[in-house]
């Protein structure tokens, strides 16, 4: 784990020393963000937007929707939310500087890892507990609200898993970042041998 | 600009094919196949250095792309106005409002009450009306969510009916504020010792009220409070309605905070 964490602390200073990795992790991040605060309420803010009133009270509602983090999730619902939004953006920089550098094999398999963590983390976005969540509000009435429901944590198990392979994922590309598999020069030593 | 450079190329090809029909010294056949390939020529010459094709195409593709938009946002406006119809017109036998009856702006909320959100929006509600100096009426309407709060919540939105039943209007919000104040919600309400307590508290014949819960005879009426909220587009708890006088409507999912539902409510004001 040492290890890991040594290369992830190399990979992030190698990566996020471009201010421009540092833009496109906190972009894709604050999206990641508001799409999952906005998602029950994108019909309301569709619906001011179109409406006469002042641009200033239009974004007003916008961004005082985000409150709605406090308000409505639970504590562990809001941690693993941000944790999502915050890993999300930092795994595709990375993933972004591997492509950038012609590993696209290693990104592959790593954008896999993160999909997966996305697409878990998703699940488990909002609030199991009345049916507002992502899966929920996708599939109201058919079963899905209940059997997250009937989970011990209430369907934040998915939210807690897609934390968890976000991480990992970091983890791999970062070891992809800090120890290239590429074939090393022979040493003048190794070379005698 | 485009049309003009577009005529100009179907111009220039009228006068070359007068020009050949006019000196017709080879064979017919000859003459034509020659006459074409020139007319041809000159007019995909005229149309590639008056960039009009492309023009063309730009243009065209622009009017479509305008042209799906404005039919998304038609879909869109026709989706609120049918979320905004397919709500059961508040009716003051029927509905238990709070604030004035008369109120510009109406909150339409469908509730379950054993959602920890519907209790601190709950809250959040009451602020509304108490600060909103008789701008906001605020009707409450049954929204039990049976697949993650089974059996409770639909009878606790029954024993809210007997409530209302037994005590008007009043006793049927002394029942919610007090049902919220003292249940933990998620469905752990202990319903056999919190529903009899309530109806002792706030002055109701429990006998009758017990009598009342036993019977199921409001079952139906939650039941078509919950079709309401479906139709309207509910997937989840709290579930309201910001409506206008004038019948706007605006949708809010969740229990949302104090200053998003003011500005909500200080819109629909606006749309009178």
């Amino acid at each position: 784990m040492k290890r890991h964490l040594a290369d992830l602390r190399a990979a992030i200073s190698r990566v996020f020393a471009s201010a421009a990795y540092i833009a496109l992790a906190g972009v894709l991040g604050l999206v990641a963000f508001l799409a999952a605060v906005w998602f029950p309420n994108f019909g309301l803010i569709a619906e001011v937007l179109a409406t006469q009133a002042p641009l200033g009270d239009k974004l007003s509602i916008a961004l005082g929707l985000l409150g709605g983090i406090a308000t409505n999730f639970s504590l562990l619902a809001a941690a693993y939310t941000i944790a999502i939004a915050v890993l999300f953006g930092l795994c595709t920089a990375m993933i972004t500087y591997l492509l950038k550098r012609k590993r696209t094999a290693a990104a592959g398999r790593h954008i896999a890892v993160g999909s997966g963590g996305i697409a878990s983390g998703a699940l488990g976005v909002g609030c199991a507990a009345c049916g507002s969540l992502l899966l929920g509000g996708a599939l109201p009435f058919t079963g899905a609200a209940a059997a997250l429901a009937a989970l011990p944590l209430g369907g934040a198990e998915f939210g807690i898993l897609g934390v968890v392979l976000l991480f990992v994922s970091l983890l791999l590309v970062s070891r992809a970042i800090a120890r290239p598999a590429d074939c090393a020069l022979p040493t003048a030593e190794a070379g005698r041998q | 600009m485009t049309r003009t450079a577009v005529s100009r190329g179907i111009l220039a090809a009228f006068m070359l094919f007068a020009a050949g029909a006019g000196a017709q010294t080879t064979p017919r056949g000859a003459t034509d196949a020659a006459l074409v390939e020139r007319v041809k020529e000159a007019v995909l010459k005229e149309l590639r250095e008056s960039r009009a094709l492309e023009d063309a195409i730009d243009a065209g593709v622009e009017r479509y792309v305008e042209r799906q938009r404005a039919e998304a946002a038609q879909r869109a406006r026709a989706e609120a106005e049918s979320r905004a119809g397919a709500m059961r017109p508040v009716s003051r036998q029927r509905d238990h409002i709070r604030g004035d009856a008369g109120a510009p702006v109406t909150l339409v909320e469908y509730s379950d009450f054993e959602c920890p959100f519907c209790k601190s929006f709950h809250a959040t509600m009451k602020k509304v009306v108490d600060e909103s100096k008789g701008q906001v009426r605020w009707v409450y309407r049954h929204f039990p969510l049976d697949q993650i709060h089974p059996v409770k919540a639909r009878k606790e939105a029954a024993a809210s009916e007997c409530a209302a039943e037994l005590g008007g209007n009043e006793a049927f919000w002394k029942f919610a504020d007090r049902f919220f104040e003292l249940t933990p919600s998620n469905n752990r309400t202990d319903l056999d010792a919190v529903l009899p307590r309530i109806a002792r508290e706030i002055g109701l014949d429990e006998t009758k009220f017990a009598s009342c819960l036993a019977s199921g005879r409001h079952d139906r009426r939650v039941e078509e409070d919950v079709q309401n909220a479906l139709a309207t587009g509910g997937t989840g708890t709290p579930w309201t309605l910001v409506v206008s006088k004038g019948g706007k409507t605006y949708p809010l999912s969740g229990a949302q905070p104090l200053a998003v539902v003011k500005q909500l409510v200080d819109l629909a004001n606006r749309d009178r």
